[in-house]
């Protein structure tokens, strides 16, 4: 199967970011000098630069190279060209999602700071207008959150809300697969090897591992960052998603109540998980956040915002200020929502699923090859 | 003559040490007792390094003290200090081709390290050979010619303008042959050029102006050389001019600057004959003509496809291949490239390469064409690209090596063949200058670094594409030198040649030609001797390279410095030990 070329997607890539590709000569130093590529059996970066220069979109949306890179920045720093690797391997993964995206929100959005903006600004303003029309009694001698915002009806627009972000991501990933699988190629693989292979999924969900790979202390450092980040991203999600009802009390409990020790954990990790990043991106010192996409500063400010909101109405709910109680609530939810909205799907939020994914269907792979070899081997 | 029988000679020995490089492994002490009473030897010394200034003075002291009429120096390759010792020879107020030099480092402490018994009678066996030789030394002189201060340029390009403008310069009377109707060659057709954007017409108009100014300068047209004799200094050469004059021209040296032919694809050589598939020179064209958007046949270019290597590093088992780099065409298309997106900003271009050779400063051409959105593929030879139409569209297909083979199908508007240079098609002027031609069809140098515009015809230099592939401002360096080599030879006034030529003996020879053949210099005459025809070889003409003398069945023929008498008493003295023993 002959690769036809699209002669654009240069142009293209540089506006996920990608701004130099041209730059690259091909000379392979990023891929030799790269601590994960070998292990992938690929060899990108410049594979995947080389697919971006000869435009070879069809090809480069097989393959899920570009998400078993994690950005140590290596690449970039031995480029006898500064074409930057590395940062062109983050461009592919913004190409990628916004092309596994089906609805095309997420390409406008990674192309548009002004798009992704007004999207954020849309959901935010819909969420706050729901509670200015249809918000239940307001209670002003004391905070009474419960019976400003019904704890059930809170929960039922949640999962409403889940229900919507599983059904695009789970659509886009797979998407995903389907590319990288060979189309239907991935239906003639037993069902059992992709249950059997699902631990790689949680594994790398939860830890990514791979990551410190990389080898180097300022990879480790940031795996560590990132690790914490998403366990209070994780355990967020968790206290409002599935233990809202657990969540959302009128009653304060005491400072060691498992229900207050959580939610600080949470807030904790995810402030200085974002304060972190976002001050490793303005010093632009690591390599792996010298380029900043409006996109990535978007998502680490949203995630700022909804942690700090989420504590300010936290403390003013136990200084008792019943009024300040219910618009910092309205905020929160202002800001939290259209943050999981546009970036669990369409945004970079997905990078969470889909560099898990790649892994799980690399083994995937690799195990039903195993599995046809082995009969075979048995035959002869 | 001084020559006479070695008995009466008075021969010095001087045997060096080269520091250790020889007496590490040869005895010196026990060398000069075996050779200091051979017959004619009156002095036989040691020193530490005869190439000094210091031992060369004492070696001076001892020719003169001891009226030394033949030396030997036993030392290092003649390649290295033949000329120092011959010199110094001649200082010392001797003939200098008496002197002899015995190689005993390279062929024999070097290539007999840790045998010191051995390397030693070795080394006696080389010096005593060496000693004989002196012995039947004759005195020579070399020959002189006066050189007429004259040069004819044949080929009238920007290397030949250029070397005419600067002969013309130093004072010299030039004289410009051009075969076609008009001068400038392949350069008067060209637009913008690599590495400063001049216009090759520009240039050319430029030249012709300073060259039609100059009165020491004749330029003919339509003119091509038919013959030439004489010899280095002093060429008689014919000219035709017009298909009906000759014209008779005198002239010291001869440079030959005819340059190069664009490579001719055959028929479905890679897509060639198709429409919409162009050679680099038709490309250049294309973009020198007109502006805007690259247009073909009124259709739009949007995608224009390099194939590189056409008619290069051929290596398949075609009748003559052309196996060489033409070197130019990787930088010349990549600068194409770029002039095509300064003429359209959106036009996509894909260079399908085997390796890159954009060497030197040119690298900066390969990255700006990068920069505007080139695109390279690399090929492999054992799998060239194809171009075919598809509903009426051209298509390359290609393997990507970086992408493990795959193919890629590139839809294209124009398929560019780069297309390299070959010889020209020149073999009267080879015929009438006996110039050397290499297996690549271009003319041959003596050496390409040490002796890069001289060819094995004294006097006839070469330079520009004629010799190989080459940018312009490496033609015109080469026609500098060119330049420089002629007028060194020129302005002097006179040339002394080697005179180590062969002699025919009249009384011996009965004129069977098998001289005349052996001889690749048509060095050898007939002329009538006492109502014989015999043959005389022309001294200025003859190279000394000795084909001539085995072949002679009556022995008639001897080659001076390298006397049938000083081979057979080397030969005579290297046996000397074996016969004892």
């Amino acid at each position: 199967m002959a690769v036809n070329v699209d002669p654009d997607l240069q142009r293209e890539i540089a506006r996920f970011g990608g701004h130099d590709v041209s730059l690259c000569m091909n000379c392979g130093l990023c891929t030799a000098i790269c601590p994960l590529s070998e292990e992938s059996g690929s060899s990108f970066p410049r594979r995947v630069i080389h697919l971006l220069q000869v435009g070879g979109a069809d090809k480069l949306a097989q393959t899920v190279d570009p998400w078993l890179c994690y950005y140590c920045g290596e690449c970039s720093e031995s480029c006898p060209r500064d074409a930057n690797p590395g940062e062109t391997m983050m461009a592919a993964r913004r190409y990628l999602t916004a092309r596994y995206d089906w609805t095309g929100l997420a390409g406008l959005f990674y192309k548009s700071a002004a798009a992704e903006i007004t999207g954020l600004a849309f959901v935010g303003l819909l969420v706050a207008a729901l509670f200015v029309f249809f918000h239940a009694p307001v209670v002003t001698d004391h905070v009474e959150l419960n019976t400003f915002a019904p704890v059930h009806w809170v929960e039922l627009g949640d999962l409403v809300m889940a229900a919507l972000l599983t059904f695009f991501l789970l659509t886009n990933a797979a998407r995903m697969a389907w590319g990288f699988m060979g189309g239907a190629e991935m239906l003639r693989i037993s069902p059992f090897v992709y249950l059997k292979q699902i631990p790689v999924f949680l594994v790398h969900f939860f830890t990514q591992r791979r990551w410190r790979r990389c080898g180097s202390e300022r990879s480790t450092t940031h795996w560590l960052t990132h690790v914490i980040l998403v366990s209070g991203y994780l355990s967020m999600l968790t206290l409002v998603l599935v233990l809202l009802r657990w969540f959302q009390t009128d009653e304060v409990h005491s400072f060691y109540h498992p229900q207050r020790l959580w939610g600080y954990y949470a807030t904790a990790a995810l402030l200085y998980g974002t304060v972190t990043f976002m001050i490793s991106r303005w010093r632009e010192a690591d390599p792996m956040h010298r380029f900043s996409e409006a996109s990535d500063w978007i998502f680490l400010v949203m995630l700022f915002l909804t942690a700090l909101t989420g504590i300010i109405m936290h403390a003013l709910r136990i200084a008792d200020l019943p009024m300040a109680t219910y618009v910092s609530y309205v905020i929160h939810l202002a800001i939290a929502v259209p943050m999981l909205v546009v970036e669990v799907p369409f945004g970079k939020w997905a990078h969470l699923f889909y560099r898990p994914l790649a892994l799980y269907l690399t083994s995937v792979r690799e195990a039903a090859a195993l599995a046809a070899r082995q009969p075979a081997a048995a035959a002869a | 003559m001084t020559g006479g029988p070695a008995k009466d000679r008075r021969i010095g020995v001087f045997l060096c040490h080269c520091g250790g490089n020889i007496s590490d492994y040869v005895d010196m002490e026990k060398l000069r007792e075996a050779v200091k009473e051979e017959l004619g030897v009156v002095e036989a010394r040691t020193t530490m390094f005869a190439c000094s200034d210091a031992a060369q003075q004492e070696m001076i002291d001892a020719i003169q003290k001891e009226r030394l009429d033949g030396i030997a120096v036993a030392s290092c390759s003649p390649k290295l200090h033949l000329f120092t010792f011959r010199a110094m020879a001649e200082r010392a107020g001797m003939n200098p081709y008496q002197y002899v030099q015995a190689n005993i480092r390279e062929q024999c402490s070097w290539a007999h390290r840790g045998e010191v018994d051995k390397a030693t009678e070795k080394a006696a066996d080389i010096v005593r050979a060496a000693i004989a030789k002196a012995g039947l030394s004759e005195p020579l002189r070399p020959m002189r010619v006066e050189t007429k201060p004259q040069v004819l340029v044949v080929g009238a390009g920007v290397a030949g303008l250029r070397a005419a403008l600067a002969l013309s310069d130093l004072g010299l009377t030039v004289y410009v042959a051009e075969r076609e109707e008009r001068i400038g060659g392949w350069t008067a057709r060209l637009g913008a050029m690599f590495p400063a954007e001049r216009r090759g017409t520009e240039m050319v108009q430029e030249l012709e102006r300073r060259i039609l100014e100059r009165e020491n300068v004749t330029l003919f047209t339509r003119a091509e050389v038919v013959e030439k004799s004489g010899s280095v200094g002093d060429f008689s050469v014919r000219l035709r001019v017009r298909e009906t004059e000759s014209i008779a021209l005198n002239v010291g040296a001869i440079v030959v600057t005819t340059g190069f032919d664009a490579y001719a694809p055959s028929d479905g050589e890679f897509g060639f004959g198709q429409d919409g598939v162009v050679t680099l020179p038709e490309f250049k064209r294309m973009l020198d003509e007109g502006e805007g958007p690259l247009a073909r046949n009124g259709k739009p270019v949007r995608t224009a496809t390099y194939i590189y290597c056409v008619g290069s590093r051929q290596n398949e088992e075609a009748e003559s291949p052309n196996r060489f780099c033409s070197r130019y065409c990787c930088t010349a298309t990549c600068h194409a490239a770029l002039v095509a997106s300064r003429r359209d900003k959106n036009v996509r271009q894909y260079h399908l390469f085997r390796d890159m050779r954009t060497y030197g400063k040119y690298e900066l051409v390969y990255e700006a064409a990068a920069r505007k959105g080139s695109v390279f593929v690399r090929w492999d030879p054992a799998d060239p690209p194809a171009v075919s139409r598809v509903d009426g569209h051209l298509v390359v297909r290609v393997k990507d090596r970086l992408l493990g083979g795959e193919a890629l199908e590139i839809p294209s508007d124009l398929v560019v063949l780069v297309t390299g240079m070959v010889p020209r098609e020149n073999a009267s002027l080879v015929n009438a200058l006996k110039l050397p031609v290499g297996g690549d069809g271009f003319f041959n140098e003596i050496h390409p670094k040490l002796r890069p515009v001289e060819t094995v015809v004294d006097g006839v230099f070469i330079a520009g594409a004629a010799q190989g592939p080459k940018t312009l401002a490496e033609s015109v360096a080469s026609s500098l030198a060119a330049v420089s080599k002629s007028a060194a030879l020129l302005l002097k006034g006179y040339v002394d040649l080697e005179p180590f030529v062969a002699e025919v003996d009249p009384l011996r020879c009965t004129w069977c030609e098998k001289c005349t053949e052996a001889c690749p210099y048509g060095a050898i005459e007939k002329v009538a001797a006492d109502g014989r025809e015999v043959a005389r070889v022309i001294p200025s003409l003859c190279k000394g390279g000795g084909a001539c003398v085995p072949v002679c069945p009556e022995e008639a023929i001897d080659l001076l410095g390298y006397s049938d008498r000083e081979i057979k008493g080397m030969i005579d003295a290297l046996a000397k030990e074996a016969v004892h023993a």
